[in-house]
């Protein structure tokens, strides 16, 4: 019999994630509070513009200088500060070389990724940006940054086009940022070695059934299996199956997995090497394993729409998705339970999540600003943007970021060094099935003390 | 369920509901038994017609006691005691975090960006194709011709064997704004297809409950002015989008001199649809009826405006299945909302 009385689900860890939605708008998503707290929206950035909608993101993770670049639909390329919400730089997406204005114009951005590792001169350039448009056309160019000189030279930007026909629609970087892959709508897959700009491996497509019956090539999510291995693919179709390449031994999919009746629309990888997160254009939520090609099973809880990204934490067993029911949930892996879920009022396209975030930073700025972080939330939580508050928010980040970021920095050595986990983050794990913690304050009250 | 209630029952048996209490031989010992226990008939009806009028006779006093009790505080001056509202579903519905506010920046920003907006703020007129499902019959045409005459700038076509998807970009060359797809199964309408164009949404609607014009008692005949629409209780962001749908399929500019009225009631997730003719009457209510005495009171007239409906136009109820992002494409498309069988834990909680 359906229950009449409320469920509240557990909560999450600290966490801190951005959605990217087709208004145009990035909220960023934290959760506060060590072992159960709520997600909230803490900040929203940018007008409500429909044209300016989210095409495609990239994130660089790094403790120094984190850069999150966004495609809008106008053409245009931003480059935010993740932290604070302003625009480093914008570039054209049709940049340099596009002799051809009408072709470009309606050609939308399909992908989108910052290089992480290469940062040669971090005064001037911001780094180097990979593009992949629908029709094809790639390009690698240097990003530099607004308030640098003009006359700075840059690399000339490095084109090249993927496939004749058809319609590029996923796009994936491995890990090592030496190889690209490219798939789409009668687009096989195409491995890229950026290096040399050349296509080193392309997918065949499977063999026709008994009837004679092949079904048309149609990419819609892919993703490097390892970290530290560029031959492991693995990709989702539109006929809702989940494909294993492996460059080293054949161009046919490997293994591959039918789930459900609905197209993948998004695929990531675990950090473990061998899981991979699905998601489909009806809500369902799966992870397989794929070093036997089986279901580890489904996510259940409440997703009713496209579910258009997936993000996993590096650190904690948590996956973030979101999709075009409005809603971010965040899961456990182990449990696959629902740990929360905030609606965000708009059709989501992208969710990353900052790993650098840590509750112990929050304590240090939490009795020095309560009131605006409270005023803000309430504000934002309404949906409305506070320039006030933002300035003000950000600027006493400013002034404390420069003595927290050596906190920070000797936290994560530490963390490196020792190999275990932050102790809280083991509290919260093993606290999960029995209860929520109600009384964290006293922890909290303790930290500050020290 | 039926042992728990006995067993509350039997805690509470003060009262006496349903129980008649047995001396039995052991005074100590009283058994409680149901007055369904008892197999005689006409004994067991005999017990429970009894049950029946105590318990009547319990709530008239209630009753009487109350308005006594809100007449007097009325008499004295004070507040009459407060009455008692009922417990019900709509009441107890489950906090919603997704109903819209009237103070959201990005609802309004999103309504002008969605789909819809171009026919909402009239700078296109709404034009509206109706088909049908393959096999169409009995009371499938006659619903049609019903929807017909509602839905103003409306056109028929045959189904035909063309594939809806074709069907989709024929309409696109013509300029229509939206699609209605009558769906029939077993020789009645059973589900409704609402395509937005050029790339608007597909909401897929359950039809149940439909009765036709010629079956209402004392309907009327709709004229041909443009209706005015009337939304009610599309309160969740879904609600408000599905709501915005169902606006884009009529012209914005209704014409009140036709008087007539197309409501879409939306309650507990079923919408219900009805059509009606409405007109303004002036009645003179006379003040002091129940005075029969005094002739001084008959001279007060009081005169009141009141509105009578003529019910005319089909009625039925609708419920979404389904709202598909881009037009209809059930294997390949993306879903907004769908609905799924473990969305339905609460009986407090809907949707629209």
């Amino acid at each position: 019999m359906p229950r009449t009385s409320t469920v509240e689900s557990p909560g999450c860890p600290p966490l801190r994630a951005l959605t990217t939605d087709s208004l145009g708008l990035i909220k960023v998503v934290e959760v506060r509070g060590k072992g159960g707290g709520t997600p909230q929206v803490v900040e929203t950035w940018g007008p409500p513009d429909a044209s300016r909608s989210v095409l495609a993101t990239s994130y660089a993770d790094r403790k120094k200088d984190p850069v999150l670049a966004v495609a809008r639909k106008n053409g245009l390329i931003e480059f935010l500060n993740p932290l604070k919400g302003d625009v480093l730089t914008t570039i054209k997406a049709s940049e340099s070389g596009s002799t051809d204005q009408s072709a470009s114009a309606n050609d939308l951005l399909v992908g989108l990724h910052f290089f992480k590792s290469k940062q040669e001169d971090s005064s001037s350039m911001l780094g180097t940006l990979l593009t992949c448009t629908e029709k094809g056309k790639v390009c690698i160019r240097s990003v530099g940054r607004s308030d640098a000189p003009s006359d700075q030279s840059i690399d000339s930007p490095n084109e090249w086009s993927v496939t004749n026909g058809g319609q590029v629609l996923c796009s994936s970087l491995d890990p090592s940022e030496n190889y690209a892959l490219f798939g789409g709508k009668h687009v096989e897959l195409n491995l890229w070695d950026l290096n040399s700009s050349k296509k080193i491996w392309a997918a065949k497509p499977p063999r026709p059934n008994n009837l004679g019956i092949s079904i048309p090539t149609w990419f819609t999510a892919s993703t490097f299996l390892c970290k530290d291995d560029h031959r492991k693919i693995v990709a989702g179709t539109n006929q809702h199956q989940v494909r294993l390449y492996d460059i080293t031994s054949q161009r046919r999919a490997v293994i591959s997995i039918d789930f459900r009746e609905s197209p993948i629309k998004a695929v990531r990888e675990d950090t473990d090497g061998h899981t991979v997160y699905v998601g489909t254009a009806i809500g369902d939520l799966a992870s397989f394993d794929m070093r036997t090609g089986k279901m580890v099973g489904c996510y259940k809880g409440k997703c009713c729409g496209s579910i258009r990204s997936i993000a996993k934490h590096p650190g904690l067993p948590l996956i973030a998705s979101c999709g075009l029911d409005s809603y971010l949930r965040i899961w456990d892996t182990n449990k696959r339970q629902l740990l929360s879920a905030v609606f965000l009022k708009q059709h989501l396209t992208s969710v990353v999540i900052d790993s650098h975030f840590t509750a112990q930073e929050l304590e240090g700025t939490k009795p020095e600003e309560p009131t605006s972080q409270s005023e803000v939330r309430d504000q934002s939580d309404q949906g409305g943007n506070c320039d006030e508050e933002r300035s003000r928010k950000s600027k006493k980040k400013r002034k404390d970021a420069a003595g927290k970021k050596e906190k920070k920095m000797k936290m994560h050595d530490e963390e490196q060094i020792s190999g275990i986990e932050d102790p809280a983050e083991k509290d919260w794990i093993d606290e999960l099935p029995i209860s929520k913690r109600k009384n964290h304050s006293k922890k909290r009250g303790e930290k500050q003390l020290d | 369920m039926a042992k728990e209630k006995k067993r509350k029952a039997a805690e509470e048996a003060v009262d006496g509901d349903d129980y008649i209490e047995r001396e039995d031989k052991n005074p100590k010992k009283q058994k409680l038994i149901l007055a369904s226990q008892i197999k005689n008939k006409e004994k067991r009806s005999a017990v429970y017609a009894k049950l029946k009028h105590e318990k009547r006779v319990e709530k008239r006093k209630k009753i009487k006691a109350r308005d006594a009790a809100s007449k007097q505080a009325l008499e004295l001056g004070e507040e009459p005691p407060e009455k008692m509202v009922p417990r019900t579903i709509e009441n107890t519905r489950e906090l919603d975090e997704t109903v819209c506010r009237p103070d959201d920046e990005e609802l309004f920003a999103g309504n002008d960006a969605d789909e819809f907006s171009a026919v909402l703020k009239q700078q296109t007129a709404p034009k509206v194709l109706i088909t049908t499902c393959r096999f169409n019959s009995s009371r499938g045409p006659a619903f049609i011709k019903e929807l017909l005459s509602v839905i103003p700038n409306a056109q028929y076509y045959k189904r035909g064997t063309y594939e809806l998807k074709k069907i989709v970009e024929y309409a696109k060359n013509k300029e229509f704004t939206s699609i209605i797809v009558v769906h029939t199964n077993r020789r009645e309408p059973d589900a409704l297809l609402l395509i937005g164009l050029p790339d608007g949404p597909t909401a897929h609607f359950r039809l149940s409950n439909l009765v036709l014009r010629k079956d209402i008692k004392n309907h009327g005949n709709p004229t041909s002015h443009e209706p005015e629409l009337v939304l009610n209780n599309f309160t969740t962001r879904l609600g408000h989008r599905v709501g915005r749908m169902i606006q884009s399929l009529f012209p914005q500019v209704p014409n009140f001199r036709g008087r007539r009225v197309v409501t879409f009631h939306n309650q507990r997730d079923f919408i219900f649809f009805r059509h009606h003719r409405y007109v303004f009457e002036v009645k003179e209510k006379k003040e002091g009826l129940k005075d029969k005495k005094s002739k001084a009171s008959q001279g007060k007239t009081e005169k009141k405006a009141i509105a009578r409906l003529q019910e005319c136009g089909p009625r039925f109820t609708l419920k979404l299945v389904s709202l598909q992002h881009g037009t209809f494409d059930t294997k390949g498309g993306e879903f907004e909302w769908v609905h799924k069988a473990d969305m339905d834990t609460s009986r407090r909680r809907f949707f629209i």
